[in-house]
Order: structure tokens, then C-alpha cells, then sequence
């Protein structure tokens, strides 16, 4: 039985060839920085040396500037992790991509249920996953604007709740 | 910890029975987004604890049997066509009961971009139960509440216009007797 | 609902959202040519309520409130796993009599959600006794965290570094008169799912995945477990006190919908085991420790069981009071690739059952499942029409 530390190991010496960097922000996790071009060999290699499952597919709006409320930036950025996980272990391949250039490979070749993430980062965040089977809508309504994405920092719900800390 | 209601609760049961008896209602249930909490509540009224089909108020599918719609969640915007769709196929006089706190003002939701906020921005709602998720008990009080109103012959007056959902045809005006 | 046709004769049966059986609003479609599936595919949305959204407009201690009521079956294990990434961000770890007092919550929910899920599952393939009987029996474990907490649903357990509530010697005592209740009453399922020739029928064989396709697709907790795909966060990673009193994994071979039962109902007894050992050694400690308001910035990612399998947290703090990031993946919506491809040449007859036996909850992920008929006119069936359905096809 591998330790937690091999496990990782594994993983690192897997990626090291695709990797522009990799980290170890928690004991039980490596985080692996990727360009777009080299997702689809680093999760191939994954996936062909059957390490672990893949998890979740995660976007986080990464705008350029703190935004003043309602406003949109050019600038900016989306970053995906792909996480995956072996036993304790959790190994997230990171890319990013600009807003003005928010195309990401599909991976469903590879691994056919990442389709519902896929889904999920395309209507949420305004990634367009090339080659991804299914462009249907996954949990917004069909009446939900194009072009609206919930989860970008420059979205702000109507109705927003404001009981915060700040009081109100 | 056994498996009976508490001896108060027991005497508010037994007035319902009498009520349920002369009205027997029949209750259709819709979920409008929530986390269930509140559904399986109700659903807990009809096991055998609380038992609440032994009073005559039957929960079934149809909306057009249906008296009373006991309807829980924050309303999403996908759901809300599918709640004015039911409410618009039952037939009058029809009774809207908001379980939990969500119905009332979407709850914890409250801000969340997906959700219109409380039943009752998109029905009229005679009666309120808040609870997050309310007991059972608090449930059939509620429903018993209304069939109060039904029992005394209380029409619902409304003042409040409902949408009508997308692509629906009025259906023929049925009066129940 | 919509229709769609597709080439000559194959037609879109789409199936709810709104059905009495299943609490929860999901939409169905499924493809079918004569009798056999051929295609399934799934939406989602109607219980979308923008919760990752809120979550960056509350506070941490705000947070909990709302993670909790993701779900109203599994919320406690929701807040374990958000309370348990915040306190990793925080560097703190909360004391060891909170953590035990947390796995017995998480225990208990697990065993109410399985009980809970054993009834619907039944009353899908209209064994209605079994549902009134799992679900009066569920009641006992109702009436425990409502004594715990003071709520049925929604227990609240969880603070940011601790729990809120503490165990007397008189409620576990209670509580194991409970356990042993409902120890004799698993049995006498297990006797019914392993005996009763009906019920055999609508499950053996019925659904089968095998180890690769669960791995494949992903499938997560008793569904993967059911198909001899051994996994289980309490086992692997473990968190809580699942360490000092862990659980053994349940796992079976045949991959089908009656392993799924059995699965599920042996995990129940093997929660009522786990619980007796906190029981017998519970910790003695504070049930807090103190947690800075503004939570240092990082990011963790926070993974825990819940009774339908692996659920996920992304948690990302920039240093102040409110998240930045809060990404939940919950257990079904792994599970939901694994409908979609075991639908597939299958009976329409036996939909009902395959959805039900990977357990869905709909809140934490809320789907739609198509299905396309091969006929002449198409038709809209209500989930009740294809319950019922399943139920006479069988009869």
C-alpha cells in the first residue's frame, strides 16, 4: 500500500513533463499549473496510468481589478481545476484562460461524465468547452439571458442579500 | 421514545378529524426548489405517526382533484411555470398553503439570483406555515387552519393577479358543488 | 414540458418535473424504442438556487446557515464539510469531543437518509408497506437528533471550530434503545430485500454496473460500492473522529440494484455499530475553540461521505469575512452519469427503480433525465404513469 507522500509522487513525476509549475498548498494536495494545450496529454496521463478518479470540475472568476459594483472588466481571467483524487490524495490541474479567449479542450473524450462539469463551467462561467458532446443548458432555465454568467464577480443579483458584517 | 404524538397534539388531531370527515380535501404537492427538508416533513404526514390520510385529507398527484395545494420552496425560476401550470389546472374553489420559510420569503435564499422569493409573489396563498422546516405537527395545524375556513364556508377572497404560464390554454370554468 | 421529434418514430416521453412519488421537482426524457431504453440524458435546474453566488455575500458563520439547507436529507454532513475547510484555512482544528459529536450527527443523518431512502426506493417498485414501515421505524432516529438538537431537520450542529451541542449520559442511553430498535428492525429488511421473491425480481439483475464502468463514469458511495468499486472518504481520508472510530467499508460484487439495497442497509447497521464504540469511548474535551472572524486567505478543498457518496468542497478565503469562492459538488451529480449509460438497454419498466436505486437527491443537484420513445404518438407520462407502469409490467 502506497503512502499519501507516493501517491502524490506519482502524480508529480506523471505531470512533471506538461507542468509550468506545481505546488503543494496542503499536505494531502498538488496542484499542477498548466497551459490550455497541455490539459489533454496531462489528463490522458492520468487517466492511462489509472491514477485516481477525476472529482470536480471547479471555475473560479479571476477579474483583473477589484470591480466596483455592476461593472464588467476586459480584462480577466477564468481558471478550471480539474481535481482528482486517489484515496486522501487530491491532485487539480490548473489552467487559466482570458476572458477574450475563454476556450477550453473537452476532456469527455477521455473521461465521458466530465460532460456535467463541462455543462456546468460553460453556463456559468462563458468557457467554451471545444468538443464537449452535450451544449445544452445544465441547471440554468432556458429563459436565463445568454451572455449572463452567475458566477462571474461581475454579476450581481438583483435582490442581493446584505445582512452582512457590515449590518443592514 | 416511542412512536405516538404527545397527548396535546393528539387533541388537535382529533378536531381535525372532525372537519377532514365533512370536507374530505384532496391535496396536491409541489416543489418549487427547496431542499426537501420541508417535503419529506410532509411526506412524514402520512406515515403511520401522524397519519394524516386517516382524516380524510389525501395527498394525489392530479392537479384537477385537487382542493389545496401545500406547496414548499423558494420558487426557482425554472419551477415557477410548473407551479402556475398546477395551480391553473385545479379547479375552484382551490386553497395555496406555503410550508416552511422559504415559501414566505425564500428564506435563507434570501439575495440568491435563481429564485423569485416566497410563494406568495406568485400565488395567492391563504394560509402560512413558517418552519424551517416546520414538524409535521405544524404542517397539519396549518392544514387544519384551512379546512376551518372551508368548513365555515369561507370563500378565498383574492386580490392578487396570477400569471398565467407560458403557452396555456384557460381550461373550461369548473364550479364544484 | 417539450416534445421533440426525432427521425420517423422516435419520440421524447418527458417524464415530471412535478410527480408524487419522487418529493422532488426533476425533468426525465428518455429514449425508447419499443420497450428498451436507448437513450437517457439528464437536465437540471429546477431546484438551482444560485447557493455558490450567495455564499460570497455571507459571512463564514452566515455560510453555515445556507450550506446546511443545500440539502434537508444530508444537511449536517454539508456543514461538516464547510465548517471542516474553514477551519483548515483558519489553521485550527476543533477539539476531539466536537469531532466525535460531529460523526455521531453525521452517523445518525446517515442512517436516517438510508432508512428514509429504503421507503421511496420501495414505494417506486410499489412495495408501499415497506415504505410505512421504514419510514415509522424512521421516526426513532428522527426523535434522537431532534433530542440532540432540538430540530428534526436542519440540526445545526456545527459551529466554526466546534459544535454547539453536548451528549448527556441520559440521551445516550436513550439513544441506544434506539439503536437496538432499529438494529432488529434493519434485520427484518435485510430479510425482506434478500427474500421476498417480488422484490427480487424488480432488482436482481436489474441495472448492473460492473467495477470499470463505475470507474469510468464515476459513480460515487453505495452506488460505487454496490459494484465492488471500494471507496468510501470516512475510509480513505479520514475527517471527524473517523480516525479513532472508523468504519468498515461495505462492499459487494454483483453491481446490480439489489446490491444497492443490501448495500445501503448493511452501511445502516454498520452506523449503529460505529455509533455504540463513540458511545462507550467519547472524549472529554472543550466542544469549541476560538476562530479569527476574518479567515485567512488560501484555498482548501474539503472532502467528506455523505450518505450518497463523495461530496466536495472548494473553499477560497481572500482574508476577509465572506468566501471568495465556495465550489460544492455533491455526490449525485456524479451519480447521475451513471443513470444516463445503465438506462440503456434496459426496460422503460425498470426506470423507476434504476433512478431510485442510486438514491438522487434532487437539491443537491437537481436534473433532468430524458428519455425518446419509438412510437406513433407521443405521449406525456407523468412519473406516477411511469411508476405505475413499472409496477403492472411486473405484476
Amino acid at each position: 500500500m502506497s503512502t499519501l507522500e507516493e501517491i502524490l509522487q506519482k502524480a508529480e513525476n506523471l505531470l512533471q513533463p506538461f507542468a509550468q509549475s506545481s505546488n503543494r498548498p496542503e499536505s494531502n494536495r498538488l496542484d499542477v499549473y498548466l497551459s490550455r494545450e497541455n490539459l489533454i496529454p496531462a489528463v490522458k496521463a492520468l487517466v492511462e496510468a489509472r491514477w485516481g478518479y477525476l472529482s470536480t470540475i471547479t471555475g473560479i472568476d479571476r477579474p483583473a481589478a477589484v470591480l466596483e459594483e455592476g461593472q464588467t472588466s476586459e480584462q480577466g481571467e477564468i481558471e478550471v481545476l480539474y481535481s482528482f483524487c486517489s484515496g486522501a490524495a487530491i491532485v487539480s490541474l490548473r489552467v487559466r484562460v482570458p476572458y477574450a479567449d475563454a476556450v477550453l479542450p473537452s476532456i469527455c473524450p477521455l473521461i465521458p461524465s466530465a460532460t456535467l462539469g463541462e455543462r456546468e463551467l460553460m453556463e456559468m462561467f462563458g468557457v467554451k468547452v471545444e468538443g464537449t458532446p452535450d451544449t445544452s443548458r445544465l441547471i440554468l432555465a432556458d429563459s436565463w439571458p445568454e451572455g449572463v454568467y452567475p458566477l462571474r464577480k461581475s454579476f450581481v443579483p438583483a435582490a442581493r442579500f446584505s445582512g452582512g458584517a457590515e449590518g443592514g | 421514545m416511542g412512536l405516538e404524538v404527545s397527548k396535546p397534539w393528539q387533541q388537535v388531531l382529533d378536531k381535525i378529524r372532525t372537519w377532514a370527515r365533512v370536507n374530505s380535501p384532496w391535496a396536491i404537492h409541489f416543489n418549487s426548489g427547496s431542499c426537501n427538508g420541508c417535503d419529506i416533513e410532509i411526506l412524514a404526514t402520512l406515515t403511520p405517526r401522524y397519519d394524516v390520510e386517516r382524516f380524510g385529507i389525501k395527498l394525489q398527484g392530479s392537479p384537477r382533484h385537487a382542493d389545496v395545494l401545500i406547496c414548499t420552496g423558494p420558487v426557482s425560476l425554472q419551477s415557477k411555470d410548473r407551479l402556475l401550470r398546477i395551480y391553473w389546472q385545479m379547479p375552484e374553489p382551490k386553497f395555496v398553503i406555503a410550508v416552511g420559510s422559504c415559501g414566505l420569503s425564500g428564506g435563507v435564499f434570501h439575495g440568491c439570483y435563481n429564485i423569485v422569493h416566497g410563494i406568495d409573489e406568485v400565488l395567492p396563498v391563504d394560509v402560512f406555515v413558517p418552519g424551517c422546516p416546520p414538524r409535521p405537527e405544524g404542517i397539519i395545524y396549518g392544514v387544519a387552519v384551512l379546512l376551518e375556513a372551508l368548513k365555515s364556508g369561507k370563500r378565498p377572497e383574492r386580490t392578487m393577479t396570477v400569471e398565467l404560464p407560458t403557452g396555456f390554454e384557460m381550461p373550461q370554468a369548473e364550479v364544484r358543488q | 414540458m417539450t416534445f421533440e421529434q426525432h427521425g420517423e418514430n422516435r419520440f421524447v416521453v418527458p417524464i415530471g418535473p412535478q410527480h408524487p412519488a419522487l418529493k422532488e421537482p426533476g425533468h426525465f426524457e428518455f429514449v425508447v424504442d419499443g420497450e428498451i431504453v436507448t437513450g437517457a440524458s439528464v437536465r437540471l435546474g429546477y431546484v438551482h438556487r444560485g447557493i455558490e453566488k450567495g455564499a460570497e455575500d455571507r459571512t463564514w458563520t452566515q455560510n453555515l446557515y445556507l450550506m446546511e439547507r443545500i440539502c434537508g436529507i444530508c444537511s449536517h454532513i454539508h456543514a461538516t464539510a464547510f465548517v471542516q475547510g474553514v477551519e483548515k484555512l483558519a489553521g485550527v482544528e476543533a477539539p476531539p469531543r466536537a469531532r466525535a459529536i460531529r460523526e455521531i450527527f453525521a452517523e445518525l443523518e446517515r442512517i436516517h437518509s438510508h432508512m428514509l431512502w429504503l421507503g421511496v426506493a420501495a414505494h417506486e417498485g410499489g412495495f408501499d408497506a415497506l415504505f410505512m414501515y421504514s419510514w415509522r421505524d424512521r421516526e426513532v432516529v428522527m426523535d434522537m437528533l431532534e433530542m440532540l438538537s432540538g430540530n428534526r431537520v436542519h440540526y445545526s450542529a456545527n459551529l466554526i471550530g466546534g459544535v454547539k451541542y453536548d451528549l448527556t449520559p441520559e440521551m445516550t442511553d436513550k439513544i441506544r434503545e434506539g439503536l437496538n430498535y432499529l438494529e432488529e428492525r434493519l434485520a427484518h429488511y435485510l430479510d425482506v430485500v434478500n427474500n421476498d421473491e417480488t422484490f427480487i425480481g424488480r432488482t436482481r439483475g436489474i441495472g448492473t454496473m460492473t467495477r470499470e464502468q463505475a470507474q469510468l463514469l464515476g459513480a460515487v458511495g453505495p452506488t460505487a460500492r454496490a459494484s465492488n468499486f471500494a471507496y468510501d472518504v470516512r475510509v480513505d481520508a479520514p475527517y471527524a473522529a473517523y480516525a479513532e472510530f472508523p468504519v468498515e467499508m461495505v462492499v459487494a460484487q454483483e453491481g446490480d440494484l439489489h446490491a444497492r439495497f443490501v448495500v445501503r442497509i448493511l452501511e445502516t447497521m454498520e452506523s449503529i455499530r460505529v455509533l455504540r464504540r463513540i458511545f462507550e469511548n467519547m472524549p472529554e474535551s472543550e466542544l469549541v475553540t476560538r476562530v479569527p472572524r476574518r479567515i485567512p486567505a488560501g484555498e482548501t478543498i474539503s472532502r467528506v461521505e455523505a450518505p450518497r457518496g463523495e461530496l466536495f468542497y472548494f473553499i477560497a478565503s481572500g482574508g476577509g469575512e465572506k468566501p471568495e469562492r465556495v465550489k460544492v459538488r455533491t455526490p449525485s451529480l456524479c451519480n447521475w452519469g451513471t443513470v444516463i449509460t445503465l438506462a440503456v438497454g434496459h426496460k422503460l419498466a425498470d426506470m423507476p427503480m434504476i433512478l431510485a436505486g442510486i438514491d438522487p437527491c434532487f437539491s443537491c443537484n437537481d436534473r433532468l433525465v430524458m428519455v425518446k420513445r419509438n412510437r406513433q404518438d407521443p405521449q406525456v407520462w407523468t412519473w406516477a404513469d411511469l411508476r405505475n407502469y413499472g409496477i403492472e409490467y411486473y405484476r
